[in-house]
């Protein structure tokens, strides 16, 4: 075996909560150990080099969308990104932009994604007589209830907010997120909202119309969902809707 | 203070107050844009073809010119040059409304440009960047096309030695030669983007490659054409006589 | 001082928390949820495979009911479970399946005719009844008689908090992000509430409530890998620890799943194995028939993991520098399956391990998993100790998965205790009032003020970060699958020194707020008072139950054991905790101890075993012949439930008879 290389991590630091703080990139460097990941990378920085360097993991297996970042350009998953990918051992790491700073690499996506499912609704809305828990339930097409769950395996990392250049210019715009949400709720039969309840709330600049399909949402979702066709689905969906106002 | 129970609830969207009294004018400004860029993209398509005819010979220019002014239907088949007026006045209606629904897109403030070439030096991506390219080409369209139209109406004819007299002697290749480009560019991955946007098609990278393939042969016979019309403006004497063919 | 009021006060944000929450604002009680991180972020996310639930629609699972299930989940916890729970769970299971469905989770669905699994290795052919068309389905999972884990594919927890964290949102309950409990308020009799940091600010502040919720998951990070997220730290029953005056029930209960990737410790589904998969050694071969001939890779996880070890000591392992591991082979299933129903494992295997699992076998082996034991409740979820505190899902000790929990039981239990906890936690707060002793909050708040003054300003030497390790360290290395006297009482003397050195921390970040090196300062000792719980219980019980394994005990000793073990910590200056012990009623069980069909059959048994099962026989000739099963169970073991939830479960064997194997 080759002896393992260093690898050097140029990493986004800033305090925001220290008025004597400016934005700066710091760089840090680590012996790499097979098998590793960013996540395990800036562990071992916290712990050896500088324990107050800020950044989010939950589940740390590509799960729990808490650990988005920018590495080298591309923003994604930190915790299942290797290493190894990185030939040249440089990894520039930069936090999310589009969201509210906390400090270093962590940014606040919970609170853009609870006001976002505030905003947007994004909840299932069945028909309220319909409900009897010690009932049978009733029956849903196979391949709807398979198709829901492709759409459901959004994980809210809010990669498709930063890829988006649309969003980055304009800030109201709902981001892809929303909109496969909303795709979501309007694809299940069990959802009682009209294609004209959906129309006032994403038929707009700020929603499905807003969107100019640069399509950085697909490229970088690391779930790989179909945004592009699901985004293409509701915009022919909202445009044939005929609104009453 | 990071709870998010202090976010309160702005619910619904009051689409109002977006610029469009009526939320049906969304969907309306969306649908006009990509019908308008359609129709101009074919439109380009075609006229990029027809004026390559010359290519082939001036005959052929000149029968293909003749046929679009409607030569089938005048007395001494020579068609109708007013047509061209027409059809230039046309295309100046849609490329306003075009512009006019393709404007909301523009980086209004200074801001937004910035956070537009922020994110592109930050997150380079191959869609984002095509855009750009799009928006600037947009913008220049839209100082260029209309000198092109208007220059149509007031100056309708068209035949394999009046239009090389406009391109050579009338120094109106450097307009060409800015517009060629511009509208190329433009109008292909304009074809494309409308095409994945309204999920024409869902094959992504094939409909990328043709739009790519197309700006590159639209290109080649562009400026093939436009050196076959300067060869033939060096070569006529002015005042120039129309071409009759032979 | 800052301080909130609420009256349903939730610490814990997953789907246990949640629910609870949802419990309390439905019936109009003003509710507070606190979380280290954003609800949908929560562990209950990285559950795969799927919940429990006895709905019987599968042709596999046809003749499935309460009964069943409650059998099961008592054999699986190898009788160290809470039966009047037990029964409590089963029953409400397919209420919460049902439920979740109108919140929007989108089951797996049954489509009637022929369809091919895997059974055993062979490819079979089942025939799904036209009428279960579209009704939800179920797949095999390890310990159960029947096909009974309701699923999305393999992200049914991410599916299932997302529904349930969308309620919330639709109910408009607040949850405050980034705020970390870490003291309970208490009078040494009621529960008031917690004193949190806020992990942005550092700013502390007083939540008070009428009551207390704590659901704040497991405990499996004070093992060094583990398939838990890192946040399952065990805060939560360090929390009622703290207070010594609660107690933690059977913290000695650690299961290890089977089938986590090496080295990182990531898991793999028990669907795997439900829907077919097989686990071989060095050579390829299949070796689990070779121990266990009836249940083979579908014994429950104590057993197979146990397995596993055994036949990795035998040198049947792979050699890796990691250390021996086996193989999952899922390739049998085929490449459909794997993409539909196992994407979650595809893309884990993908990106950690950069393998196909349709074509490569998966490296696996036992991996720390879930924390059985926690913050002791009773039925209803309240600490008997303390009035007001409530715990549930795998944070509390409510006790229906005693010394090892069945897959597809955890999911199930966060829902459906959460269902049925959180109508007790609202009648709670209905009866009770908010008391509000500002010197009991002063107290608290400034003993906790005192203890990160002394982080920050002390003198202390101590590398909080190596001590973590040093600690995680012991735990895999001592107080593992296998366990034995000595290498417990080395844990514990070691832990008990950790503790000591962690009173002299000393941090080089000195900042108030954000600030991670004293977010685990705060940690880390806790954690270690939980983990000389695990060890100190571990190395008191002298026998083998489930998924405590003793090597120099290896009978399950219901003569002197069936009980489960409780830690308090009255003295906080004390090293490690005191242990008492709380007797299981064989004459109150269903269901007398015996053999769980799996596994040793080497049990000591009980003494009133044999009169119970006599009693049983006599209570049911009695009832006569005309008697049905829940006239049966009501007489053998009555079981309460809050109103709303006790109408009887509808199956579709109720309306039509199905039958119909191929």
């Amino acid at each position: 075996m080759t002896s393992p290389r260093t690898i050097s991590f140029e990493i986004f630091r800033y305090d925001p909560q220290d008025p004597n703080d400016k934005p700066k990139m710091v760089t840090y460097e680590i012996t790499e150990a097979p098998g590793m990941t960013v996540f395990i990378a800036l562990n071992l920085l916290r712990e050896q080099q500088d324990p107050s360097l800020q950044f989010d993991f939950v589940c740390r297996a590509g799960i729990c969308g808490s650990c988005a970042m920018v590495i080298n350009g591309k923003p994604t998953l930190a915790c299942r990104t290797l290493t190894a990918n990185f030939p040249d051992g440089k990894i520039k790491l930069m936090p999310l932009p589009g969201f509210e700073l906390i400090g270093d690499l962590s940014v606040n996506t919970g609170k853009f994604m609870r006001e976002l499912a505030e905003r947007l609704q994004l909840w299932l809305q069945p028909d309220a007589n319909d409900i009897d828990i010690h009932r049978l339930e009733s029956p849903m097409d196979p391949a709807e209830a398979a198709k829901l769950y492709e759409l459901e395996r959004c994980v809210e990392c809010g990669v498709c907010v930063s890829a988006c250049a649309t969003k980055q210019m304009k800030d109201s715009f709902v981001g892809a997120v929303g909109m496969m949400k909303i795709a979501r709720f309007e694809m299940d039969s069990r959802d009682t909202r009209s294609a004209e309840d959906f129309y006032h709330v994403i038929g707009n600049q700020d929603g499905v119309f807003g969107c100019m399909t640069l399509l950085g949402c697909q490229d970088a979702c690391p779930k790989d969902l179909p945004h592009m066709q699901q985004i293409a689905y509701l915009r022919r969906k909202m445009a044939q809707t005929i609104v009453s106002c | 203070m990071t709870a998010s129970s202090q976010t309160q609830t702005q619910k619904i969207h009051d689409v109002s107050s977006k610029g469009y009294l009526n939320p049906i004018w969304a969907a309306r400004a969306d649908k006009l844009q990509s019908a308008t860029g359609l129709l101009l993209g074919f439109f380009i398509i075609m006229h990029l073809h027809f004026e390559s005819s010359i290519l082939i010979s001036k005959d052929a220019f000149y029968h293909v010119a003749h046929f679009l002014e409607g030569s089938m239907f005048s007395d001494n088949g020579q068609g109708f040059p007013v047509t061209t007026k027409f059809v230039s006045a046309f295309m100046l209606i849609v490329v306003l409304v075009h512009a006019l629904f393709a404007l909301r897109r523009f980086p209004a403030q200074i801001q937004q440009w910035r956070a537009l070439r922020s994110q592109m030096t930050i997150m380079p991506h191959q869609d984002t960047k095509i855009w750009f390219w799009q928006l600037i080409t947009g913008f220049l369209l839209f100082f260029l096309a209309p000198v092109h139209l208007f220059d149509m109406i007031t100056n309708p004819e068209i035949g394999p030695h009046l239009s090389a007299e406009r391109v050579y002697h009338q120094d109106v290749w450097m307009l060409y030669v800015l517009l060629l480009p511009a509208v190329v560019i433009h109008a292909m991955f304009g074809l494309y983007r409308v095409a994945i946007k309204w999920g024409i098609t869902t094959k992504r990278m094939a409909a990328l490659k043709l739009a790519k393939v197309m700006v590159v042969y639209l290109m080649i016979i562009g400026i093939a054409s436009l050196l076959t019309y300067i060869f033939i403006g060096q070569s006529l004497e002015l005042p120039v006589t129309p071409f009759v063919p032979s | 001082m800052k301080i909130i009021y609420t009256d349903s006060l939730v610490v814990g944000a997953g789907l246990a928390g949640l629910r609870v929450a949802i419990a309390s604002k439905e019936r109009g009680l003003d509710t507070v949820v606190l979380s280290l991180i954003p609800a949908k972020r929560s562990h209950s996310a990285a559950a795969q495979g799927g919940m429990q639930a006895s709905l019987g629609n599968t042709v596999k699972g046809m003749g499935d009911d309460e009964d069943v299930h409650f059998q099961d989940t008592v054999k699986g916890s190898d009788w160290g479970c809470d039966q009047d729970v037990a029964r409590m769970f089963a029953h409400c299971a397919p209420k919460a399946v049902r439920e979740l469905a109108n919140w929007g989770v989108p089951w797996s669905r049954i489509t009637a005719g022929d369809r091919q699994v895997v059974v055993n290795a062979e490819k079979v052919t089942i025939t799904e009844a036209e009428k279960a068309h579209g009704l939800i389905n179920a797949r095999d999972f390890g310990g159960t008689k029947k096909w009974r884990t309701c699923y999305t594919a393999d992200g049914t927890g991410h599916s299932l908090l997302y529904a349930v964290d969308n309620k919330a949102i639709e109910m408009d309950i607040p949850v405050h992000e980034r705020i970390e409990a870490l003291s309970l308020i208490h009078d040494g009799k009621r529960c008031h509430g917690v004193i949190a940091r806020c992990l942005v600010t550092g700013e502390l502040r007083a939540y008070i409530g009428k009551s207390t919720t704590i659901a704040t998951g497991g405990y499996g990070r004070i093992y060094e890998v583990s398939t838990n997220a890192i946040i399952c730290e065990g805060i939560g029953q360090a929390l009622a620890l703290d207070t010594g005056v609660a107690t933690l029930g059977n913290m000695e209960a650690v299961q290890f799943h089977p089938t986590a990737i090496v080295p990182v410790g990531i898991l793999t589904t028990e669907g795997c194995r439900g829907d077919g998969g097989l686990l071989r050694d060095k050579d390829g071969h299949r070796f689990m028939p070779d121990y266990e001939p009836e249940k083979k890779e579908l014994a429950s996880r104590d057993v197979v993991s146990r397995r596993m070890t055994e036949h990795m000591r035998k040198g049947k392992g792979v050699d890796s520098p990691y250390g021996p591991h086996l193989w999952l082979d899922i390739t049998l299933l085929g490449r459909k399956h794997v993409e539909t129903n196992l994407r979650e494992v595809k893309e884990i295997c993908e990106n950690f391990l950069g393998i196909d699992p349709a074509k490569d076998w998966i490296p696996v082996r036992p991996t720390q998993h879930y924390s059985m034991g926690g913050i002791r409740t009773n039925a209803t979820g309240e600490s008997p100790q303390l009035a007001g505190l409530f715990s549930v899902g795998e944070a509390a000790c409510w006790d229906m998965h005693g010394f090892n929990r069945l897959g597809g039981n955890s999911l199930a239990e966060t829902v459906v205790g959460g269902m049925i906890i959180g109508k007790y936690v609202a009648d709670y707060c209905e009866k009770n009032t908010l008391e509000i002793n500002t010197q009991v909050i002063d107290n608290s708040m400034s003993k906790l003020q005192a203890e990160i003054d002394d982080l920050l300003v002390g003198d202390g030497t101590e590398n909080v970060f190596e001590i973590k390790l040093a600690m995680q360290r012991i735990m895999m290395d001592y107080v593992g699958i296998f366990r034995n006297g000595i290498e417990l009482e080395k844990a514990i003397t070691e832990l008990k020194d950790l503790l000591q050195r962690s009173k002299n921390i000393g941090l080089k970040c000195k900042k108030r707020h954000a600030n991670p090196e004293l977010v685990e300062a705060l940690r880390v000792p806790r954690m270690l008072r939980v983990a000389l719980t695990v060890a100190c219980g571990a190395n008191a019980r002298t026998e083998s139950r489930g998924a405590h394994a003793r090597e120099d005990y290896p009978q399950r000793n219901d003569k002197e054991w069936l009980n489960r073990t409780l830690s308090t910590w009255p003295n906080e200056n004390a090293l490690e905790p005191t242990l008492s012990y709380e007797q299981l009623d064989v004459m109150k069980m269903e269901l007398p101890p015996g053999y769980r069909g799996y596994g040793n059959d080497n049990a000591v048994a009980h003494p009133d075993t044999a009169k119970r099962e006599t009693q049983i026989a006599d209570i049911l000739a009695e009832l006569g012949d005309d008697a049905d099963r829940y006239d049966k169970q009501a007489a053998i073991m009555p079981f309460d439930l809050p109103e709303t939830l006790r109408p009887r479960n509808e199956r579709l064997s109720d309306t039509i008879a199905v039958s119909g194997e191929k």
